[in-house]
């Protein structure tokens, strides 16, 4: 559980312009940059695809598709378009979602085995460093009702699937639905306020 | 882009599709800018998120295992069109991968001569298109499984068309069919063709008659075209 202090925060801003400088070293072929890169940032990212792919092999192989993928396409990031982490770890994440999303195509019936509410339960609201970007988001997230914002948390997080948080929740799916696309809509006009 | 695409969009962004809804997306955000745009608007939103993601650290061997995976890669980078094409793959191999779930597919057996498994990439793909803004097919050769797999990423055949995929080469003489896809497996092996002529060939696609090309031949141009690259390790 080592990692540096710029990673696990999405941290201070020297720390996310080292990683974007070695992002533009990657996109020139430099394996020592990627190297370093990942040695920064690979907690970060396997802390992302585990909590969605609870199994060792298949958030392994998640992280390692994902690493490929930055090594191809460090040359598309754009800092205009947010930070090297969040760039690294939308791939991660989506590379993750992919598969929970084919290995376990509709039953779904189950969060993983791991999933104990009290257990690991993410609470952005509760971390203390955050960026300019997480605290505008916080201040959205504070506004939904807490089931509501637990419910898009957890699929945020554990890439839950609607049926599974309707059985976690005790609603239905519909209303699952409805409720996170409405959460979504919230957030998206309070962001952009 | 309708104010249900952009919610759409949301839901890709957050994970909460089921499957068939993701393939669909992932299919269509292929062929719409806009979509794909309010899918990465929302990524970005959504993506502060993961600071609060308390780190995890993964076992040793990964990052071996992804260096051989890049620098086998990076062998096959001197060839531009390799490069662009290999860009294209990896811009569109997440959506390809979603997208296969609805995917029609066609195996055909692939006979490759133990002999010849040796330092040779496991994997090739080509992507059959026609742009690089327009990923169409995805042929996938495994030469472990001796497979031969043909997915149809973001097209439809015209109404009352087939699409029918051939292998061309000029050892080969005339385009050989491979077969119609998405009416399943089908006994087209690849046995026939001699491991350089897989590798070197060009794949391409074109519209024919429901059930495929009346007498053997392409009925007209290619609509989609595209080499196999080596992506295994």
């Amino acid at each position: 559980m080592t990692i540096g202090a710029d990673a696990r925060g999405g941290g201070t801003e020297a720390g996310e312009s080292d990683l974007a400088g070695l992002l533009r070293r990657v996109a020139a072929r430099d394996e020592a940059a990627f190297k370093t890169l990942y040695q920064r940032t690979s907690a970060k990212l396997f802390g992302i695809v585990f909590r969605i792919l609870p199994t060792r092999d298949a958030a392994g192989e998640a992280l390692q598709d994902a690493y490929v993928r930055i090594w191809e396409r460090a040359g598309d990031f754009d800092a205009a378009r947010g930070s090297p982490l969040a760039w690294m770890g939308t791939i991660a994440r989506n590379r993750a979602l992919d598969e929970v999303r084919r290995v376990r195509p509709s039953s779904m019936e189950d969060l993983p085995e791991s999933f104990e509410p009290a257990a690991d339960e993410i609470d952005p609201l509760a971390s203390r460093e955050r960026s300019e970007q997480l605290a505008a988001l916080i201040a959205c997230l504070e506004a939904l009702e807490k089931e509501k914002r637990s419910i898009l948390l957890l699929a945020y997080y554990r890439g839950a699937s609607r049926e599974a948080l309707a059985k976690r929740f005790g609603r239905p799916v519909p209303t699952i639905k409805t409720w996170l696309q409405r959460s979504l809509a919230q957030l998206r006009d309070c962001l952009s306020s | 882009m309708t104010p249900d695409d952009d919610l759409a969009a949301a839901e890709f962004a957050l994970g909460a599709l089921s499957p068939a809804e993701r393939a669909t997306l992932a299919a269509r955000r292929l062929r719409e800018p806009d979509l794909d745009a309010a899918i990465r608007a929302w990524e970005a939103r959504l993506a502060p998120l993961a600071e609060a993601t308390p780190p995890i650290e993964p076992p040793a061997d990964y990052f071996p295992a992804i260096e051989a995976r890049i620098r086998s890669a990076s062998a096959a980078d001197t060839d531009p069109i390799i490069r662009s094409l290999r860009r294209s793959v990896a811009r569109w191999r997440m959506g390809a991968l979603a997208a296969s779930a609805i995917a029609a597919v066609l195996a055909v057996g692939f006979g490759v001569r133990e002999a010849t498994h040796e330092r040779i990439p496991r994997e090739y793909v080509a992507i059959l298109q026609k742009d690089a803004a327009s990923p169409a097919f995805e042929v996938t050769v495994d030469l472990d499984r001796e497979e031969f797999t043909v997915r149809p990423v973001a097209a439809e055949p015209p109404p009352g068309k087939s699409y029918e995929l051939w292998i061309i080469d000029p050892r080969l003489g005339l385009p050989r069919s491979l077969g119609v896809i998405g009416e399943g497996a089908r006994s087209a092996s690849l046995a026939a063709y001699d491991r350089a002529v897989v590798e070197n060939a060009t794949y391409a696609i074109t519209v024919e008659p429901p059930g495929g090309a009346p007498n053997g031949k392409p009925s007209g141009p290619p609509v989609f075209v595209g080499k196999l690259i080596p992506v295994g390790p």
